[in-house]
This record gives structure tokens, C-alpha cells and sequence, in this order.
């Protein structure tokens, strides 16, 4: 997971096109430009082949909407209005399983440290956490559990769809873990 | 029941470890109020009237023995001595302070058991019939495909935060004691003409401002698709469910408002998984997992059944009354020759309906040790069910289960209410459920009396979340507040399906609300009206679909003082 905060903002090249969602005919293609759907349908036919171009994607829009583009974008910006609305996380699901979408998608907006399990395992590698936000406590917050029962992003199988033993090989080594870190079951 | 493997044990101790980090962080000043709400509730823990409220899960109904004593253990260690259980099937605690949290849920993942998903908008726990496995009427035990939901829905990182909650309820019996209809999504499990077993599912039921009765998607769905076609009709949900109005963000809303084209968009995003996901097809259900699941929900051994041809038991000659009326209302029809389900009704004067203390725990508990290979079960209706009773111990349970007050014979009658907590705990209620099921218990304290009327589903909520489900009830008490006071809207002619009133469908308001200190002459008004009504053995909820409202309207109205209309 990449995050994107105070310290690492200067080596990030994606920048928003300032001003409103006005003529697109004026907007001048430029490498790592982060532009809105309304901004990005502007320019498309224009847009130079090979030039890194990312896109915002409010949560009320069908991923379906942009599948067609999804090999010319180098990043889809996913949008948390409200950390409790969950439409974001569908939307980087389909575009990782169902769409192969294999640049960066980044969670902003209003995004918190127990979000990251949920975001990691929906298909994110990229994170602007609200500014208030604590860098251990997100780190900490993807290491709590040895596996999961579904499918993700990041692991296709289920739990019952793995090759037999994982279950108690997970369980063992995290449970070596757990106890080595003085803790007991 | 299912025994947890040593992954399931440590998932669930590395969720209390989670919970104790978030916990720690909103102790130090770390995790504000409004961020730590979410989060909280989706294990469990509410912030009430007098204290934090956990509620536990009870997944679809099963506890044993040693679930129950630890159970009763934190009521004596961490709350006031008490318990509650909901018609989710779960149980949930009052009065444990914030700060101990963390501790609790270690003690429950010591036995198995979490708060994962017990509120919060999130798919919720799993609930099912209390009878399952042991029904005579079952066709298809519920429970392996129960727990395969469990584990799939258990921190599904898509489907964390919804528009609103999303409840699943699964029967596989002839009746319905899981009130299938009156949730997000109902299933059914049968078997088709063929033989084959599958899942009829219904989607869009839900009490609420908006009671509505869950309309069928899928005829037969076979089971090996279940996880994938819930994938989609919850996808379809989070994305199109609404958000901007709480009160309007339940999946019945957009079933209600789509028709078809939610049909459409479900089946299409069911076709679409399974033809164009990366490993789409990896979340169908293997034989082999259901297997290994199934392996948990066997008879247990020591089981014998009657054998043919060997007549059945029947109580002494002698036999107390009291003991046969509870042979009646109380214990109910087994698969297994020579054996019965019990009901310990937690419906008795002098405790909340649902309520259970930690001694009783501990006695329940012991009679599932010694009467029922160690299993119990909480039921919709609230009370708990011993699965596995031997006909010849039939009356050493009853002395035992007297002893504990558990014995109270009223199953399926009038005062075996379904009631919420209300006003007394609930931050939510408008007004109190409590007193009012309390009343009405002493007045219809006459065995003989409860007895004539016969069967009845008396429902109570103390306000239109409706967690007492009143829509349901063949007579439903709504608590209301206007002007800081509380009333009460009384409703008849309800059903949660079951085959006593055979389809599901909410009932209709009597008149304007009733002051308080008016519901029990209103209750016994209905009561009075149908009995002069009625024709021979004719049910309460039948005899109110032949007359109609009218009668009851003019008795009930005919009780009123503190609200009646000036001349």
C-alpha cells in the first residue's frame, strides 16, 4: 500500500486540473494530469498516446462507463465522500477482477486507518488518509488477521477454495506469531 | 454444532485484538466519537441509555453448554447479572461499561464466540429456524449452508459499510420459523422435483416505517451458487441502495422502486461473476466444503431411536396437569423417533420477555448437559430449545426445568410475547416495552384462561425500528412518543408467515394511539371480542380475517378514557 501524505507529497507527480469543469478545449495535455470524467471526456480523442493520465471517478458512476479507457489511464482516483459510504469499494473490485485494471487505484476523500484492510483487499494500492490520520496505526490496522474466508482482490480463492491445509497452516504460523509476541489463546 | 478449527478460534481472537487497538485508540483520544461509532457497532457494541449494549452473535440460534456458562460469567462479572435475547437470535448485554469492552470479547473468543457484525450496515448474522436439524417438518437442514454464509459474509471487504443493514434468514422446513419474508434476503431450502437441493430466494422484506413483505427472485436456485448470486444482489445494493435518506436506504426501498430492472440487475451481475471475474467461479460452493461443514451438524452419538413397531411413550396415568399442558405447548415434534425439542420459555411473570440471568444461564446449561447431549438453541420467539430430549426424560426436564422457572407452559400462546427491550434500555425507543409486556402478563396470568384463547403471536416494539417486530404480530403494539409522552398504536391481524396464518403480511392499525395505562384494557378488549366471535376452535388471527377489523375497532375504542374522543 502506498500512501500518500505530507512527507511523501512532493515525490507524488499527480495533480489536479484547478478551475471549474469549463471548455475542455483549453485544457493542455501534461504528463500525471488528474482530471475529473467531465474533464477526461474532453480531452480523450486528444490525449497523447503514452502520456500518464489519471482519472476521478465519483462513486455514483458505473465502472462499466469508462472500461473502454481503462488501458490508456495510468491511475483511478476513487472517492470516499464519507468514510461510511462503501460504493468505492465496489467500484475497485470490479475494475480489478472484472475489468483487469492493473494501474493504481488510490482511495481519497475521506479516508481512515480501519479502512485499510478493506481497501487492500478490494483492489486500492494508493491512500490519501485525512490529514488527522496516523501512518503505525494504518500499518498495524493490515496486520490483524493470518487470512480471510472470501475471495479478494489480492487472493482469488476462498478459504475452502485453497489447496487443503492452509487454513491450519495459516493458523499455526500466525498463531506462532501471536504467542511470540507474549500474547496467549 | 459447528466446531470452530483452529483458523476460525484465532480469527476470531485477532478480531477482539482488533476491537482492543480501536478500543485503545478511542480511550487515548486517538479515534474521535464519530469514527469510532462504525466501527464499534460492527461488534456489536451500541452506545444505550445507561451504558454501552453488546450484542453477541448466536449464529443461526446455536449455543452448548459451555457457551452458556460463559455467557452467564460475563453477566456476573461485567453486567448487572442479566441478559437478553433478541429475535435475531442473538443476546445482548446493558450494562458493561466501555472501558471492559475489550476484555469481554477476549472472554467470548475464548468459546467461540464474537460480536462481528451484530449492528452496523453490514450483513448481519445469520439467523435460521431454532428447530433445525431436529424438525419433523424439515426438509433440508439449514445449518451447513448457515455457516458457509457465516464464514462468507465474516469481514467481507466489499460489503462493510451498505447503505443500511442487511439481514439473512434461512429455513429449510415446511413452516416458517425464521420469518423468512420479513427479511433482506429469505431463503428456503428444499429439494426439487429431481431431488436436488437448492435455495428458493426471496429478496426486499423488512419491518420499519415501510413494512414490506420480500418478494421471490429465484424459484430454485441450486445451492452450489448461493455465495455468488448474494454477491450480486448485495453488489447491486451498495451500489444503487440509497444514501441520502436513512429511513429510505433498506434494500425493500429499491426493490420497491426497480421492479424488474432490480431483477434484471441481479441476474445480469450474477451472469457477469461468473463469466468475467478473475476466478469468478472460485466462491461456488465445493461439495467437499459442505461436506466438511455438514460434518459438524450430525445426530449426536448416544442418539437411539425408538424402535419400530415399539409403541410410543406416554406420560403416567397420574400425571400432574401442569405437566401435560407443557407436554402440549412446550415440547414439539422430532425427526428422530422417541425424542422432542423442548422450549424453555423465558416468558414469565416477574422477568423482561427474553430476559435471562446469569443463574439461569448456568441452569440452562446444565440441563443441556444433562438432557440434550449439551446443545441448545435461542429461538425467533426468544426463548431457548433444548434439541435432543429423550421421551423418558421428558418428566425429569420438567421438574428441573420448573425449578428454574423455565417451565412457564405458554409456547405459541398469548403472554409467550416477543417484546424488545424499549424505553427502559433502548436509545432508539420512544417508549417503553417493559411495563407494557409486564401488565399484560399479570392479566393474563389464568393458565385456563390463556389457554381458551389459544394460539397467538403478540408482538411489541417501543418504537418503529420494530426489533419486537409488531407488523408481524397477529396483534402488534407499536410505542409511539407525541408531545414527550408515550402511546401506543395497536395493530391486528399480522403474520411472520408461519403456517398458522400462512402468508406473511403486516398488520392494520386499529385507531389513533392508546395512553399507556390503556393498552391492557385494549388487549383484553380484543381478546374479549374475538372470543365472542369466534366459531368453535377458530384461531384469533382466523377470526379477525372472517369479521374484519370493525368489532375490535369499536371494543378497543370502547376502553378508552385519557384519550377518548368528547361526545
Amino acid at each position: 500500500m502506498k500512501f500518500i501524505d505530507s512527507r511523501t507529497k512532493p515525490r507524488d507527480p499527480w495533480h489536479a486540473i484547478e478551475g471549474d469543469d469549463g471548455p475542455m478545449v483549453t485544457l493542455t495535455p501534461a504528463p500525471h494530469s488528474l482530471l475529473t470524467l467531465l474533464q477526461w471526456h474532453g480531452v480523450r480523442s486528444n490525449w497523447p498516446a503514452g502520456m500518464p493520465v489519471g482519472v476521478l471517478l465519483p462513486n455514483d458512476v458505473e465502472v462499466s462507463e469508462i472500461a473502454a479507457d481503462l488501458p490508456r489511464l495510468a491511475l483511478i482516483a476513487l472517492q470516499f465522500p464519507k468514510w461510511v459510504d462503501g460504493r468505492a469499494y465496489s467500484q475497485a473490485r470490479l475494475l480489478r477482477s472484472r475489468y483487469r485494471y492493473a494501474g493504481e487505484v488510490r482511495a481519497i476523500g475521506e479516508v481512515l486507518v480501519d479502512m485499510l484492510p478493506l481497501l487492500k483487499r478490494t483492489g486500492f494500492d494508493a491512500v490519501v488518509m485525512r490529514a488527522d490520520q496516523s501512518r503505525d496505526a494504518a500499518e498495524r490496522a493490515l496486520g490483524f488477521f493470518p487470512g480471510h474466508y472470501q475471495g479478494d482482490t489480492q487472493d482469488h480463492l476462498p478459504l475452502f477454495a485453497k489447496p487443503p491445509g492452509t487454513a491450519e497452516k495459516l493458523a499455526r504460523e500466525a498463531a506462532d506469531d501471536f504467542v511470540n509476541a507474549g500474547a496467549a489463546i | 454444532m459447528y466446531q470452530y478449527t483452529e483458523f476460525d478460534r484465532l480469527f476470531v481472537h485477532q478480531r477482539a485484538a482488533q476491537f482492543r487497538d480501536q478500543l485503545e485508540r478511542h480511550l487515548r483520544g486517538q479515534l474521535p466519537d464519530d469514527d469510532f461509532r462504525a466501527l464499534r457497532l460492527q461488534n456489536g457494541w451500541y452506545i444505550q441509555r445507561h451504558a454501552p449494549m453488546l450484542r453477541i452473535a448466536v449464529p443461526y440460534g446455536e449455543l452448548d453448554s459451555a457457551k452458556l456458562r460463559a455467557l452467564g460469567r460475563i453477566a456476573r462479572e461485567y453486567d448487572r447479572g442479566y441478559g437478553h435475547f433478541t429475535t435475531r437470535q442473538n443476546l445482548q448485554f446493558n450494562w458493561i461499561p466501555l472501558e471492559r469492552s475489550a476484555d469481554v470479547m477476549d472472554a467470548l473468543a475464548a468459546v467461540d464466540m464474537h460480536g462481528i457484525q451484530t449492528s452496523g450496515n453490514c450483513i448481519r448474522n445469520t439467523t435460521s429456524d431454532c428447530f433445525a436439524g431436529v424438525a419433523a417438518d424439515e426438509e433440508v437442514d439449514p445449518r451447513p449452508y448457515c455457516e458457509v454464509l457465516r464464514q462468507w459474509s465474516t469481514l467481507h471487504p466489499e460489503f462493510a459499510f451498505l447503505p443500511r443493514k442487511f439481514k439473512i434468514a434461512v429455513t429449510g422446513a415446511k413452516e416458517d420459523r425464521a420469518a423468512i419474508a420479513w427479511h433482506d434476503i429469505g431463503l428456503h431450502v428444499l429439494r426439487n422435483e429431481r431431488g436436488e437441493v437448492g435455495f428458493k430466494v426471496l429478496v426486499g422484506g423488512g419491518m420499519g416505517r415501510t413494512p414490506v413483505i420480500a418478494t421471490v427472485i429465484r424459484e430454485f436456485l441450486p445451492w452450489q451458487q448461493i455465495l455468488v448470486f448474494i454477491e450480486a444482489i448485495v453488489r447491486v445494493y451498495n451500489k444503487h441502495g440509497r444514501r441520502d435518506n436513512m429511513y429510505k436506504a433498506r434494500i425493500k426501498i429499491l426493490v420497491k422502486a426497480e421492479g424488474q430492472r432490480f431483477v434484471d440487475d441481479v441476474n445480469g451481475e450474477f451472469e457477469h461473476i461468473l463469466r468475467d471475474d478473475i476466478d469468478g467461479t472460485a466462491h461456488l460452493i465445493p461439495q467437499a466444503e459442505l461436506e466438511r461443514v455438514a460434518a459438524s451438524f450430525v445426530t449426536p452419538a448416544g442418539v437411539t431411536p425408538r424402535p419400530a413397531g415399539e409403541a410410543p411413550w406416554q406420560p403416567a396415568a397420574d400425571a400432574p396437569g401442569g405437566f401435560r399442558r407443557w407436554l402440549e405447548r412446550n415440547t414439539h415434534a422430532h425427526k428422530v423417533p422417541g425424542y422432542r425439542a423442548v422450549t424453555l420459555s423465558l416468558k414469565r411473570a416477574g422477568q423482561a420477555p427474553g430476559d435471562i440471568t446469569d443463574e439461569q444461564f448456568e441452569a440452562a446449561a446444565d440441563l443441556a448437559d444433562r438432557y440434550s447431549f449439551g446443545e441448545a438453541r435461542v429461538s425467533h420467539d426468544q426463548n431457548l430449545v433444548l434439541p435432543w430430549v429423550h421421551e423418558t426424560d421428558l418428566f425429569g426436564l420438567w421438574s428441573a426445568a420448573r425449578d428454574a422457572s423455565f417451565a412457564t407452559p405458554n409456547i405459541g400462546l398469548l403472554t409467550d410475547m416477543i417484546a424488545c427491550p424499549g424505553g427502559d434500555f433502548c436509545a432508539l425507543a420512544n417508549a417503553r416495552s417493559i411495563p407494557v409486556a409486564a401488565e399484560i402478563t399479570e392479566r393474563f396470568a389464568d393458565i385456563d384462561e390463556l389457554y381458551d384463547i389459544g394460539d397467538i403471536d403478540l408482538h411489541i416494539s417501543g418504537c418503529i425500528n420494530s426489533c419486537g417486530h409488531h407488523h408481524s404480530g397477529h396483534i402488534g403494539i407499536l410505542g409511539v412518543d407525541k408531545d414527550g409522552k408515550e402511546w401506543y398504536q395497536v395493530s391486528l391481524g399480522g403474520s411472520d408467515g408461519s403456517a398458522l396464518a400462512t402468508t406473511a403480511v403486516p398488520g392494520k392499525v386499529i385507531g389513533p394511539s392508546f395512553a399507556a395505562d390503556e393498552v391492557a384494557d385494549v388487549l383484553e378488549a380484543v381478546i374479549e371480542t374475538y372470543r365472542g366471535q369466534r366459531i368453535a376452535n377458530e384461531r384469533f388471527i382466523d377470526t379477525v380475517k372472517r369479521v374484519g377489523l370493525d368489532p375490535f375497532k369499536v371494543a378497543a375504542n370502547a376502553t378508552r378514557r385519557s384519550t377518548a374522543q368528547p361526545a
